[in-house]
């Protein structure tokens, strides 16, 4: 785990009893809407070569049962169990509903983007569960992508300025604190 | 009567040993993540268990520190369902039976 220490004014900000806002410039929309649609991409991958069977799809089962070979896919959709065989089995039967669910919660963030003109996202308790779920799993795989580890951030930081992992990183760290700031929102409610 | 007593208490005991075995012997367990903001944890365990903020934390500080953590009990199907709930967050979690070495 980490801490995001970066304090910047803006991000998330209650608003009203239940609702929580935040401005986007043109940019960080642009940037925001190109992660998560990313993310919606990278969820469906699967969906069309796993099942001949539309019961079987009804159900949310799928024929296939082996973890995903991507790094970045097999971090959003890990094994349940250290057992082999019955992370196979749980992954069969379980798979394609957790793709699901982080698929809405990748466009319930992209609508909110989407719907935005002015930069303004205002979004309920729901929609920030959505969002923090879809926050992280684009975090999540750019820390795959960056090989985040537990004390690699002073690596991290000092990126040659040609590194092409040196945006990368900025826009995780960037993402982190907008996380971060959502998170606090959240919990100063509950106070 | 006093043997009756012991039988009616041995009964109980295999039954109380029984209804345990077989209704709690799963456990969920949360890994640690060098991704996951440490607020982050803590929010969902907050939301998805509903445990408290102190009891929240201290688990998540476990994770941190220990690399690992049980946040629930119970039986196989209860813990799926946990683990299912922690990964649609992103949260790293697998479940196993209780008496195994985590």
């Amino acid at each position: 785990m980490t801490t995001n220490s970066g304090e910047l004014p803006k991000g998330f900000n209650r608003h009203g009893s239940n609702d929580y806002i935040a401005y986007f410039s043109t940019e960080e929309r642009e940037v925001l809407l190109n992660l998560v649609e990313q993310i919606i991409e990278l969820l469906s991958e699967r969906s069309d070569n796993h099942s001949d069977d539309p019961l079987a799809e009804m159900v949310g089962i799928t024929s296939h049962d082996s973890p995903p070979e991507d790094d970045v896919l097999l971090r959003l959709l890990p094994n349940a169990y250290a057992d082999q065989v019955d992370a196979s089995e749980f992954r069969r039967y379980t798979e394609l509903t957790l793709r699901t669910k982080k698929s809405a919660h990748a466009m319930s963030m992209r609508i909110d983007l989407k719907s935005s003109t002015d930069g303004c996202v205002e979004i309920d308790h729901e929609g920030a569960n959505a969002w923090l779920g879809a926050m992280n799993d684009i975090r999540l795989a750019l820390g795959v992508r960056l090989k985040v580890q537990e004390n690699s951030q002073e690596e991290l930081e000092i990126l040659a300025p040609d590194d092409p992992m040196r945006g990368v990183y900025a826009v995780y760290s960037w993402l982190g604190w907008l996380q971060e700031s959502l998170i606090q929102a959240l919990m100063d409610d509950a106070l | 009567m006093v043997k009756l007593d012991e039988e009616v208490d041995a009964k109980v005991d295999e039954a109380i040993k029984e209804l345990f075995n077989s209704e709690k012997p799963w456990i969920t367990i949360v890994w640690d993540d060098p991704v996951n903001l440490m607020s982050y944890v803590t929010y969902v365990l907050i939301e998805l268990f509903s445990f408290s903020r102190e009891k929240a934390h201290e688990l998540m500080m476990q994770i941190h520190t220990e690399g690992k953590a049980v946040v629930s009990t119970g039986s196989r199907e209860e813990m799926e369902h946990d683990v299912a709930r922690l990964h649609e967050y992103g949260l790293w979690a697998t479940l196993q039976r209780g008496d195994q070495v985590i």
